[in-house]
């Protein structure tokens, strides 16, 4: 397989001499360790990105069999499968899991692996940092499953308010398992951010000028700084929460002159963008797949960009209406209904955008764009409905009732689990060199998608008659026991369409068919590459000479020539026009950001119980990280290609 | 593929850049979003927490004393002397002043991080006895973090220069330090203005 796509497809000319030599040497510079340590030493970015997606599809399966049980549960009245106690931390574990160990680590995960191809650059910047940042997350995420597996999951919700999860009523160690696993994640998702925009802003091949960015990579960037400023937020509050519980402090404690409403607006403060998030690279994988599957250029590039651009702020402007039952002032409520439906101007360009792409194209319907099309449908029902709960009055009536778990899962699922199934089937020849049934693919696309449907389209009319959320059974003279049999219902045929769609992904590893290097005839330098890449992700660096990288290229198409073989550099380029600058070395493997992570989850794991804990955990992270840090003495030689 | 192609021969770039050429650099500059945007939460808590208090500071808490704190204010500002220093030898791969500045801006950090650690009973309050406590604490403990913080990374490249284990790129991380050293002093700036003169002036 090549490295690159050539020219005339499907001819591929032999290596030269030269470029096989470079090619042996690129190999031995950017190894990938064998030994029994390797998974602990990796730093390249395709095998941490991987892993990161992986860990967090495992914790949507778990997340999901939580939401399957609390369906079970409610499946009819009086069901006596989760009690009370059980039940408020089911949903609480299946909401924080779903929102912070899938949601928002899977984005950064894909973002970890296609960011670096996609720019043409051979590693992430701070590869160790990522590294790092992984089992951060990894450590995080396991205590919170181990909690709950031993009775200690938290119950408070997955927005945690206060005074619910304070010092007073927050029982035992619940909470702070919540606080922590918050805290955790949030870290690592913001190295990850920070390593993204890096990349981004200063890895770009020569001629990826800003404006030439393929919009993945445009919400990739978004989407991190939103993670720098939202996550630094959260972190801050559960400190504050963690303070609160454990050594005394007042921040939410109205009696000592602290403000549990001072933790809803951090809370929301986020926890809206925290909605964005998660939705902005789902819309960059529709135009990655709307882009692939029209064949055609994008219809309003600059449009999109800036409504991503565009939601990016405004998301940070509407945390207030979910408040609106906490009795704010009634100006401050207006104002925050008015930036609630300025948000929809953007997002409803955007999907305009899209449309006319697909109208105009030359449409190939393959599995990935039916997702792409369960998307619209889903995501215009949430947002529609979005804009019916931005309004105070109508928002008073559905607080706080199935009207809003229906809402926030068409929003969640139709906008981000929608294209980030499509997305995968997309990208699974490039991660394993095989297409994936498209029966399977087709078949599990209707189960899902009617399953979705038959949940939570009930969920809406159970909530306009009144189901609170939240409740671990219901009275049959209710009469909200059929809806809620059809929600159940609806659940397990989604749940059998994604057993379907994992064993079409189990299934194509082993036995499907060949896919060869760009199966898709796609647009994005990722695919000009071998699948899977090697480990230098290119032999020569490319230069791009249009927006759509693969599809402007000459066939004279200049190259990059001069980076050193035997050291793992890469080519740092000007921020907005991508023009070469300097020669920079990325660190290779090591163990010490392992060691590193396990002091920080001494520290935060610990330091619920004891605040030795955290002494003890500095005291073994500091010298982790001295020893990151610490230079090699290296030899003197240079190969350069 | 053999070679008519166009190449673009990028073998004669430096390879070790200051500023903003730099990828460390616009590293640096996120860790001080993420951590500027945790100070100004800090504030922003601080005066939202104040509109519960009436009297404020509240009760019979008497204001902050103001000598140690801004001694400790100078201490840090004045460290910014040696952070140019070294970070202008740096730019001219001057190894001996990079080792000179370091090794004074090492002592006034020094200094400044003990001022600072002596500093919280000036506070005239505790973490416990109110939320007025609990944030002035707060904001105080995470900024002196920062400057430990801080003081720890500039002895690690301290050592990797008096070790004789500098390369190129480490005076590049000299003058990053020094960047960020910067950042940490002057966002107390107006932190200092938060904690210590709002409570008697405003
Ligand atoms: C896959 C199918 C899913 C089903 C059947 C499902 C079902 C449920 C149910 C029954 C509840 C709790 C209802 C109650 O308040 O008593 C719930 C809550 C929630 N779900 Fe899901 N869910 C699914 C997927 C997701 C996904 C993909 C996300 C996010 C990306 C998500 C995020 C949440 C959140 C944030 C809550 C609120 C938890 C709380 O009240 O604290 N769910 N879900």
């Amino acid at each position: 397989m090549s490295d690159e796509t050539l020219t005339t497809p499907g001819v591929a000319p032999p290596p030269t001499e030269t470029e096989l030599d470079a090619r042996l040497a690129l190999q031995r510079t950017w190894w990938r360790d064998a030994g029994p340590l390797r998974w602990l030493r990796e730093v390249d970015h395709k095998a941490i990105g991987l892993r990161v997606v992986f860990t967090a599809l495992t914790f949507f399966l778990l997340a999901g069999i939580l939401a399957a049980l609390m369906r079970t549960q409610l499946a009819r009245p009086e069901h006596g499968i989760l009690g009370p106690d059980r039940y408020d931390q089911v949903f609480t574990v299946h909401g924080t899991t779903m929102m912070f160990l899938f949601a928002v680590p899977v984005m950064m995960g894909l973002g970890l692996y296609f960011v670096p191809l996609m720019v043409g650059t051979r590693n992430i910047a701070y590869p160790r940092l990522c590294a790092y940042a992984y089992f951060v997350y990894l450590i995080g995420s396991l205590f919170l499953w181990i909690s709950l597996l031993t009775n200690t999951g938290p119950d408070v919700g997955w927005f945690a308010y206060t005074p619910l999860s304070g010092p007073e009523y927050g029982i035992g160690k619940r909470p702070d398992v919540w606080a922590q696993t918050i805290t955790f994640t949030e870290i690592s998702m913001m190295a990850f951010a920070v390593s993204i925009i890096v990349t981004i802003f200063k890895q770009r091949a020569p001629g990826m000028s800003l404006n030439r960015m393929p919009m993945f990579v445009w919400t990739m960037l978004v989407t991190s700084f939103m993670v720098l400023f939202a996550m630094t937020t959260i972190a801050t509050a559960s400190i504050f929460l963690a303070s609160d519980r454990l050594v005394g402090t007042h921040f939410f404690n109205p009696a000592e002159g602290g403000d549990p409403l001072l933790w809803q607006h951090l809370f929301w403060y986020f926890g809206h963008p925290e909605v964005y998030i998660i939705f902005l690279p789902g819309t960059g994988m529709v135009s990655l797949l709307v882009t692939a599957f029209a064949r055609r250029e994008l219809f309003g590039y600059t449009a999109l960009v800036l409504a991503t651009i565009a939601t990016g702020f405004l998301g940070y402007g509407v945390w207030v209406h979910h408040m609106f039952a906490t009795g704010l002032p009634q100006l401050g409520e207006s104002f925050f209904t008015g930036s609630s439906l300025l948000i929809t101007i953007p997002n409803g360009l955007q999907i305009f955008c899209w449309l006319a792409t697909l109208w105009s194209g030359k449409l190939r319907v393959r599995a990935p764009l039916l997702f792409v099309f369960g998307f619209f449908f889903i995501l215009v029902r949430g947002g529609l409905t979005g804009v019916m709960v931005a309004s105070v009055a109508f928002d008073l009536q559905v607080h706080d009732t199935f009207f809003i778990v229906a809402h926030l899962h068409d929003v969640l699922i139709g906008g981000a689990v929608f294209p980030l199934l499509g997305a995968i089937l997309f990208w699974w020849p490039k991660w394993t060199g095989r297409l994936t049934s498209e029966r399977l693919g087709r078949a599990s696309f209707w189960l899902i998608f009617l399953g979705e449907n038959l949940t939570f389209v009930p969920m809406y009319v159970l909530g306009l008659r009144g189901m609170p959320r939240r409740q671990y059974t219901y009275l049959a003279a209710s009469g909200w026991g059929p809806f809620n049999l059809l929600a159940s219902a609806g659940a397990a045929l989604l749940a059998l369409g994604v057993l379907v769609y994992l064993a079409n992904l189990v299934v194509s590893t082993r036995a499907g068919a060949p896919a060869g290097d760009d199966p898709w005839d796609a647009d994005t330098l990722d695919w000009a590459t071998s699948s899977p890449p090697p480990a230098y992700n290119f032999l020569r660096i490319p230069v791009v000479q249009g927006r759509y990288a693969l599809w402007s290229r000459t066939a004279d198409a200049p190259v990059v020539t001069g980076l050193a073989l035997d050291r793992r550099e890469v080519l740092v380029t000007s921020t907005l026009d991508a023009t070469p600058q300097l020669r920079y070395e990325l660190p290779g493997p090591t163990i010490w950001p392992f060691l590193a992570a396990l002091g920080t989850g001494v520290t935060w794991i610990f330091g619920v119980f004891t605040p030795w804990g955290i002494v003890v955990g500095l005291a073994l992270t500091g010298p982790a990280l001295v020893a990151w840090g610490w230079p090699r003495r290296r030899r003197a030689t240079e190969v350069r290609a | 593929m053999s070679e008519p192609r166009a190449v673009i021969d990028v073998s004669g770039l430096p390879d070790v850049a200051f500023g903003s050429k730099n990828a460390v650099w616009w590293g640096t500059l996120g860790f001080m979003l993420i951590e500027g945007s945790t100070l100004a939460i800090c504030a922003v808590t601080y005066f939202y927490l104040r509109r519960n208090f009436d009297p404020f500071p509240p009760g019979a808490t008497p204001p902050p004393d103001l000598p140690l704190p801004t001694l400790s204010l100078l201490a840090l500002l004045a460290s910014l002397a040696p952070a140019t220093l070294t970070s202008r030898a740096a730019k001219r791969f001057d190894a001996a002043g990079v080792r000179r500045w370091l090794a004074v801006g090492l002592v006034v950090m020094t200094a400044a991080v003990v001022l600072r650690a002596l500093e919280f009973p000036a506070l005239n309050t505790r973490w416990k006895s109110d939320a007025y406590g609990s944030i002035a604490w707060f904001t105080l403990g995470f900024h002196l973090s920062l400057l430990v913080v801080n003081l720890a990374e500039s002895v690690v490249i301290a050592a990797i220069f008096f070790l004789g284990r500098a390369e190129r790129k480490h005076f590049s991380d000299a003058a990053d330090d020094a960047c960020y050293w910067f950042f940490v002093v002057l966002v107390w700036v107006p932190l200092y203005v938060t904690v210590y003169l709002t409570p008697r002036f405003l």
